[in-house]
């Protein structure tokens, strides 16, 4: 009796652990975590407006459209001002809207655009978008936005982006510790390096 | 409870306050930041940049004169360090350290970044307008150019200019030159600079070339160095023996490094050649009966070195071959160095090297381009007409007399009397300052040039004879100053002012070097009917045009005629050391003291930094009651410094010696004031044959001061001393080893 009640909290005890753990790694993937300060930007960017859903009036553009060096390099990379200009050339609906006419300002002068730093971290630490996106984008075949969003939370729905997640180490080590499929069609799984060199180096 | 009000409480605040302190006094910053630091965007991205990823742009190294060719890693248009190129010849993939800091010669706070007037920054135009002023109605024979050594298209565009000038007073000046050993080799051999085969050789006696150091063509001869000692190479391991009174780099590395007396290194010569023939080599009879006298005893008083050892080496000399002598720095720095040189060129002949270990080396088939080295007679030359007050105008660039001819000259004087002074200076080193008019120059990593090294170095893989190559040096990165102009840039604009009609096609240099290259680019190994745009970008790109060169004829035949050494020089009780001052193989001659990784880097053999020393024999040091630290005043007859003393045992103990390059009084924060300047003490004696400054000649008492520091080096406070475990590494007395049965 006493023996079959034993098995009985253990298996309950077990269950409830293993439920526990999956209701933790259901993602709370876009949502912000801790939200930063809302930061002035030199011109208000609205990032609803070319990476929101139809529904919501957006142009659903990829990421990396924009932030082209994300797929290629340790760096997203702000969008140069002629990636902008590049397209609203050829947009005279919006032409005389004061951002634009603040944008086509800085690409006539030909000087960039000063953004400030949203996700900054600290000089110590080297974070890799490129191996990010290879895992995340590209084998596991995730869709874009849930991927970039891991990091930046729902950016399709901000006008200025906004940090979301802590960026800490605390919080890069509780993904990295998590096991994730290798591949969009593989049952194996691995989990992100745990080597204080992979980041501070 | 506790009598004192500290409490524990309070201790963990004042440590939590420090800890906070000292985390935001740190560096950078340690925590995420938000909307604080600006993120700057292109405007409009180069299509060959992605932001920290790098490129690499290939050029050639400016540090010395070997002409490395090298590749610059350049991320987000910034360069950042340099490699070797692998497939250059010179070099091979490698670098020294003097290279390295070439990354400091270009971010170096203390450029010039405009052109200076009396000090006084003007426009480019004004200071081009004012050289056309101040040169109208002079003749030629009143202006003078002084540079360093030169080679390349900007050499030939300096030809160009001196002739539109009609003037004949070109001097290349180099502060520490081989001049003697090129003028030696040239009777000798035939060729002034030919190509040593160290990775040949059975055995290498170098009489103070210290060519893993400082001479010639360092990272070159490391390589071949690195296969002379390999035991798997069908030479077998060589064995190296250097001869030189104050132990170099390359000494500290041979099998046998002998101490010879200063000055005595050709009796020694003539010395191994007349036991070589006691030996049963077969000598020449002209040279057999010049060394005949030269018994090994007689050898053996005069030169210090005991005269078993010379029949052992002789006989290691005659059992080996090939082998290989060389004669550098040590050996050349007297009155009668270019006989020193000869007598051991000589060796060469009677050991059968010439044409196996000793080989002709090619010259490049475009005479204008071929490398105009510098001497110290020419420094002489410029000096006495600058004295006589012949020059009205005089420009410099590469060179600093100033700061690196012997005080006795009173160059500085001479050089005030000049009328109008041009200086071509990336800082206001000590010949800038003196001068009336500073141009800027880029660095090595803004500007275009080509250069043909002197040294040419043969490819790997066998010798091939009529090797020769143009080096390319292309700007790896943007102006760091808008203001600054390479030397091309600025001869170009010269000559504009003299010869319009033929330079006006090209904006700056970069148009006229592009299409002088592409004119003959058939020269230069294209086809006729290729594309200029994709030759020269191939051609920029691998930083190295291999040319067909003239191949040079080896004498084979030499003779010591007219070769007379004059026994070991008398005592001087006033002045009774010798002073060698030493080049070390980062500071050089002084050019590069601006640079602090090289002030930083130890000294191989001494491991002081950021000063000069006085390197002093333990036993002489004994006698004058010296210790380590103890300030010194060491005076010649020209002249004196006061350095901290060094006891050092790798020295003749009738030598002492100390590092030249150091003691600027100007070229910026991190060259001004530190250490001593030897050059200025050095007593006015010449070479006799080439009239090449005799570095060693100059005699030298030392005193105490009194004052007493604590030396900064990388060695412990013991030092190189043993600490008291002499039975580790046991004393054997020279005279009882066999080198050929050692090694």
């Amino acid at each position: 009796m006493h023996f079959s009640l034993r098995l009985f909290t253990l298996l309950a005890g077990l269950s409830l652990a293993a439920a526990s753990y999956a209701a933790d790694t259901a993602p709370k993937l876009t949502t912000p975590d801790q939200l930063g300060p809302e930061v002035q930007q030199p011109i208000e960017f609205p990032h609803f407006r070319h990476a929101g859903d139809e529904k919501d009036g957006g142009m659903q553009i990829n990421c990396m459209y924009c932030h082209t060096y994300a797929r290629r390099s340790m760096v997203a990379g702000i969008p140069p001002v002629q990636k902008c200009i590049g397209c609203h050339q050829n947009l005279p609906s919006v032409r005389e809207t004061p951002r634009i006419k603040t944008l086509f300002e800085y690409w006539d002068a030909k000087k960039p655009i000063p953004w400030k730093k949203v996700h900054d971290l600290p000089d110590f630490v080297r974070f890799n978008h490129e191996r990010h996106i290879k895992r995340f984008y590209f084998q596991q075949d995730r869709p874009y936005q849930e991927v970039c969003g891991y990091c930046h939370g729902d950016v399709k729905t901000m006008t200025v982006a906004r940090r979301q997640k802590p960026l800490t180490m605390g919080w890069c080590a509780s993904c990295h510790q998590k096991d994730h499929p290798v591949s969009a069609t593989s049952s194996e799984t691995g989990h992100g390096p745990n080597d204080c060199f992979t980041c501070h180096k | 409870m506790s009598e004192n009000d500290f409490n524990r409480r309070d201790f963990l605040k004042v440590l939590g306050a420090g800890g906070t302190a000292v985390a935001l006094s740190g560096c950078g910053y340690t925590s995420i930041q938000n909307g604080e630091e600006t993120v700057t965007s292109y405007v409009t991205p180069p299509s060959w940049e992605i932001p920290s990823i790098a490129n690499y742009y290939n050029s050639t190294c400016a540090q010395c004169d070997a002409g490395c060719n090298i590749m610059v890693r350049v991320r987000e248009g910034r360069a950042l360090k340099a490699e070797g190129n692998a497939s250059s010849p010179i070099n091979r993939g490698k670098m020294c350290g003097l290279g390295q800091a070439g990354i400091q010669a270009h971010y170096n706070p203390d450029r010039v970044q405009k052109p200076l007037q009396n000090g006084k920054e003007i426009s480019w135009d004004d200071a081009l307008k004012l050289i056309g002023e101040r040169l109208n109605g002079v003749k030629g024979e009143e202006i003078a150019f002084i540079t360093g050594g030169m080679s390349g298209h900007a050499q030939a565009l300096l030809g160009n200019y001196m002739d539109a000038l009609g003037s004949k007073n070109r001097f290349a000046y180099e502060a520490v030159s081989p001049a003697v050993v090129r003028a030696a080799n040239k009777k000798a051999y035939g060729v002034s600079m030919p190509r040593y085969r160290i990775d040949k050789a059975k055995v290498v006696v170098s009489f103070g070339a210290d060519f893993l150091g400082a001479w010639v063509s360092p990272v070159y001869f490391s390589q071949q160095y690195a296969q002379f000692r390999k035991g798997t190479r069908p030479e077998g391991r060589g064995v190296l023996v250097q001869i030189e009174p104050k132990m170099t780099l390359t000494g500290a590395n041979a099998d046998r490094w002998i101490a010879v007396r200063p000055g005595t290194e050709g009796i020694l010569a003539l010395g191994l050649i007349n036991a070589l023939g006691s030996a049963g080599m077969k000598v020449p009879a002209d040279i057999a009966a010049a060394a005949k006298d030269y018994t090994p005893e007689r050898v053996g008083t005069d030169t210090g070195v005991p005269f078993d050892q010379i029949n052992k080496l002789a006989a290691l000399l005659k059992d080996r071959t090939p082998s290989l002598v060389l004669a550098g720095g040590a050996a050349e720095g007297y009155a009668h160095g270019s006989q020193n040189a000869i007598a051991i060129a000589m060796l060469n002949h009677v050991l059968g090297n010439v044409g196996k270990t000793v080989e002709a080396a090619a010259g490049v088939p475009m005479s204008q381009f071929a490398p105009v080295v510098g001497n110290r007679s020419n420094l002489a030359a410029v000096n006495e007409g600058l004295a006589a007050g012949k020059y009205k105008v005089v420009f410099t660039y590469a060179a600093n007399p100033v700061y690196s001819a012997p005080a006795a000259m009173k160059f500085k004087d001479n050089f005030g009397k000049a009328g109008f002074k041009v200086a071509l200076a990336q800082y206001l080193d000590e010949t800038a300052k003196a001068a009336d008019l500073v141009l800027p120059l880029d660095s090595a990593m803004e500007e275009w040039a080509t250069m043909v090294p002197e040294y040419m170095a043969a490819p790997e893989g066998g010798y091939a004879e009529s090797y020769a190559q143009l080096s390319f040096r292309q700007p790896v990165m943007n102006r760091l100053y808008p203001d600054t102009r390479g030397v091309g840039d600025i001869l170009l604009a010269l000559l504009k002012q003299r010869r319009a009609d033929e330079y006006k096609g090209f904006d700056d240099f970069y148009a006229y070097l592009r299409s002088n290259v592409l004119k003959n680019k058939v020269a230069y190994g294209a086809g006729a009917k290729d594309d200029d745009d994709v030759f020269w970008n191939d051609t920029v790109s691998k930083g190295i045009v291999p040319l067909k060169g003239v191949a040079q004829k080896l004498a084979n035949k030499a003779s010591l005629a007219g070769v007379s050494l004059p026994g070991p020089a008398a005592a001087d009780d006033s002045y009774p050391l010798r002073l060698i001052p030493a080049v070390s193989a980062s500071i050089r001659d002084g050019r590069n003291a601006n640079e602090p990784w090289l002030q930083e880097s130890p000294d191989p053999l001494t491991t002081v930094v950021w000063d000069s020393w006085v390197e002093i024999h333990p036993k002489t040091a004994a006698k004058l009651g010296i210790v380590e630290g103890d300030v010194v005043e060491v005076t010649s007859r020209s002249g004196s410094i006061k350095a901290q003393a060094y006891l050092f045992p790798g020295l003749h103990p009738d030598a002492v010696s100390v590092p030249v390059g150091y003691g600027h009084e100007a070229m910026g924060r991190y060259a001004k004031g530190v250490g001593a300047n030897v050059f200025g003490m050095l007593d006015p004696v010449f070479d006799k044959e080439t009239g090449e400054l005799a570095l060693n000649e100059t005699r030298v008492k030392i005193t105490k001061t009194g004052e007493r520091v604590i030396i900064v080096k990388e060695e412990g406070p013991v030092g190189g001393s043993q600490a008291g475990r002499k039975k580790i590494s046991v004393k054997v007395s020279a005279a009882k080893v066999d080198l050929s049965k050692e090694v």
